[in-house]
């Protein structure tokens, strides 16, 4: 008898005319629980996205009808300086708090996931940031971060030591923004981070420690390679959330000095809905859906990364 | 001031808007005919059609019925002046209600826009002059022609009547105006040396005097404290026109119909204003992108003189937040002339309005001289009424500095006015925020006049 003429189970398989009766009462069950879902998704996520690839494709200004006019708004964005210029500043922007974040966030992660006094209260003062709205931090930052009457710039001259210009120097704004957007995103790294680690089997350090293994090594051999999935989570999470920043951005500089901290989506708010901006929706659109492109290719291809390395 | 303000308004410059009016006239509180459901759309508000006749609905009885009036709320003391408003309505017109709407100014009018989209807009909202244009332009706005007659037409200030008028439909209540000027602090400006401030504006400073003045200000001043802030900041771009005008350039040619900013008088304007960073005059972070206003930088002592605009003067006068010493206001600087720049708010009434005859009585009411008069001198602000232009409002807060503004307005001339309520205003006003950002951080001055102009014309479809 070869293995395939062997029976595969000794119980015999349920009556054909039972089991699609019994899967056919599953599948309309499973279609009421997620219809409340799939609703909310149709109505909140995708008319939404196909109505802004339409919108995009308008001359669609805040009053008045909507004229269309194809791909001329995309073909406006690409001679479009400021806009090439918000994408450079997204992408610096980016680059500087992502991986920075993380790295503090798995740092912090590590020091409150060992035994220390007071963990609860520190993980508690690190995460606080990230539940106050975006637009306060802005503020705070921009109080911070004032030039003349700030409180770093204060602070430094207590010392003897002459401030930056923390909003009139292009580089220094740039920096301004991203300290303060670190400062709410490692909250969210580290909480992620720490139940990454929480999840990690003990005995493996216990097991490497016995073989010699030091702490780098440790690290490098068990607790990197076990966070995979919270850091592909996490690095999906900033990426978008850095292509995507606004408030924090808004709030605290207003783009400037000079579209120095404008980025993607607060030139489309300045297009699209300023006060007494151009008010062109369409075009506004436009940048949305560039931007809705540039996150989907980031993250497909981040998903196929690690789906390889997982196989 | 050695002029009082009657005789300096009638006269001084011909070309001044608050000379328009020879009458002061118009007690303007006609009542506005009753009867429902009338004249919500027709011919109003439409862009090419001709308006309906004028005073058709003026005359009859108390008004009934509830509509909504939404305003961004910009201080307490604009907030009591409407509250007012909504009480002598109610009292006046018993079977009418009126539910303020009050939200920030950011977002105002994306919210209007959003809400007229969606046919559900506030019955009466305010605008200002700058933004004016593009809702007249829209098809948007009830005329308000029929509720008025011709002597309630003439009791406002020409010009002001001319703002909110377009294609020969009256498409607001001009509510209120406002301007620029100068306030300083005492004592820093004493010990710096100025000895004398202009207190006429005869006697404004040249723009020579003014760099002289801001030269002594910075030598006695530390490095973290500057002489000047201008009052350009985000919207406020609009606002460096008036170094344009004094210098004697113009916005736009004559017929309004394209960009005139490529000039002599642009040049010098521009370079003038740029070396006021060059020269330390005013702090790096006083640009038009920049998140602090000049009455901040003030407040703040950042600056020991800030450009502001009147509504701005209850903040500083506020005795807990307000400014702590002692503080005066003189007059922009001049050059080939005085020039300042034209703000303040219309009072508009929806076409699509279910309570068209509550809706245009309610802003009606607002342009009445009691209720102005009450408004105006609660907020600080100046009125549009001709009468009341020449005098007679009792202004809440140091009312002797508020003179100092009232001849400042005299100098928004003509072609300000113009070019302000031109629809195309927000398109240029966004330009003119690019440009000059570029041009304060070290842009060339040609370039920036050059993509001015390219962006008015485009703006402007020429």
């Amino acid at each position: 008898m070869t293995l395939i003429d062997r029976p595969t189970s000794a119980v015999p398989p349920p009556a054909p005319a039972r089991q699609n009766r019994r899967s056919g009462e599953q599948g309309r069950a499973a279609a009421w629980f997620m219809a409340p879902n799939l609703l909310l998704i149709v109505v909140f996520l995708l008319v939404p996205l196909g109505l802004a690839f339409w919108i995009a494709t308008q001359r669609y200004e805040s009053l008045g009808d909507p004229v269309n006019i194809g791909m001329s708004n995309f073909v406006g964005l690409t001679t479009d300086p400021v806009f090439w210029e918000s994408l450079r500043n997204t992408v610096v922007f980016t680059v500087a708090t992502v991986p920075t974040g993380m790295a503090l966030g798995l740092g912090i992660a590590i020091l409150l996931n060992s035994v220390m006094p007071a963990r609860a209260f520190f993980r508690s003062v690190i995460f606080l940031p990230l539940v106050i709205s975006g637009v306060s931090v802005g503020m705070l930052g921009a109080w911070i971060f004032d030039q003349y009457d700030g409180f770093v710039n204060n602070v430094l001259a207590a010392f003897g030591v002459s401030g930056p210009s923390w909003q009139s120097n292009p580089g220094w704004a740039m920096t301004a923004v991203v300290l303060v957007t670190l400062w709410i995103r490692v909250g969210f790294d580290m909480i992620i981070y720490l139940a990454g680690l929480q999840a990690i089997d003990p005995q493996l350090y216990e097991a490497a420690q016995l073989d010699g293994a030091g702490a780098w090594k440790r690290f490098t051999a068990i607790t990197w390679p076990m966070l995979r999935s919270s850091t592909f989570f996490l690095v999906v999470m900033n990426l978008i959330y850095s292509f995507q920043v606004f408030d924090t951005v808004f709030a605290m500089t207003s783009g400037g000095p000079n579209n120095a901290t404008t980025m993607i989506v607060t030139y489309a708010y300045k297009v699209g809905f300023d006060e007494h901006g151009p008010g062109q929706l369409g075009y506004a659109a436009a940048v949305g859906v560039v931007i809705f492109a540039i996150t989907m290719v980031f993250t497909l291809v981040l998903w196929r990364r690690n789906s390889a390395a997982e196989d | 001031m050695t002029l009082s303000r009657r005789h300096f308004l009638s006269g001084s410059l011909g070309s001044a808007v608050l000379l328009g009016a020879a009458a002061a006239c118009g007690s303007g509180d006609t009542g506005v005919g009753g009867g429902g459901g009338a004249a919500t759309t027709g011919a109003a508000g439409s862009a090419a059609a001709p308006s309906a006749a004028v005073g058709g609905k003026v005359g009859g009885g108390p008004v009934t019925g509830n509509i909504s009036f939404a305003f961004w709320g910009g201080s307490v003391a604009e907030q009591t002046g409407f509250e007012y408003a909504k009480k002598i309505f109610e009292t006046e017109n018993p079977g009418a209600t009126v539910e303020l709407k009050t939200s920030p100014y950011d977002g105002f009018y994306s919210g209007v826009d959003r809400s007229i989209q969606a046919g559900d807009a506030p019955d009466v909202f305010r605008v200002d002059y700058t933004t004016f244009g593009r809702y007249a332009s829209r098809n948007v706005l009830l005329d308000l022609n029929p509720y008025y007659d011709q002597s309630e037409i003439d009791a406002f200030i020409p010009s002001f009547w001319q703002a909110i008028s377009y294609n020969g439909g009256a498409y607001g209540v001009p509510h209120q105006t406002d301007t620029s000027a100068i306030i300083y602090d005492v004592a820093a400006l004493e010990k710096a040396g100025v000895s004398s401030v202009p207190t006429t504006l005869e006697t404004a400073w040249t723009w020579d005097e003014f760099a002289d003045v801001m030269g002594k200000l910075r030598s006695s001043l530390p490095d973290n404290q500057f002489p000047f802030a201008y009052n350009w900041t985000q919207a406020g771009a609009y606002r460096w026109l008036s170094f344009l005008y004094q210098a004697g350039g113009s916005l736009l040619t004559p017929d309004l119909a394209a960009a005139a900013i490529p000039s002599d008088a642009g040049t010098k304007a521009l370079d003038f204003t740029k070396s006021f960073f060059t020269e330390k005059w005013v702090p790096d972070t006083n640009t038009i992108q920049g998140t602090r206003y000049s009455d901040d930088f003030f407040l703040k002592q950042t600056t020991v003189m800030s450009s502001i605009g009147d509504f701005s003067i209850p903040a500083v006068a506020d005795p807990a937040q307000g400014f702590k010493g002692e503080w005066g206001a003189t007059f922009l600087p001049r050059d080939a002339g005085a020039a300042s720049d034209l703000g303040g708010n219309a009072i508009a009434v929806y076409n699509k309005t279910e309570q068209a005859d509550t809706a245009a009585a309610f802003a009606k009411l607002m342009g009445r001289e009691d209720v102005m008069k009450y408004f105006c001198a609660q907020s600080m602000e100046l009125p549009t009424l001709s009468s009341l232009a020449a005098g007679g409002i009792d202004f809440v807060y140091v009312p002797e500095l508020m003179s100092v503004f009232t001849q400042q307005a005299t100098t928004v001339s003509q072609s300000v006015v113009d070019a302000t309520v031109t629809p195309a205003f927000n398109d240029i006003n966004t330009t003119l925020q690019a440009q000059l950002e570029t041009a304060f951080k070290g842009g060339d001055t040609a370039s920036a006049l050059e993509q001015m102009a390219a962006g008015v014309n485009s703006a402007l479809g020429a």
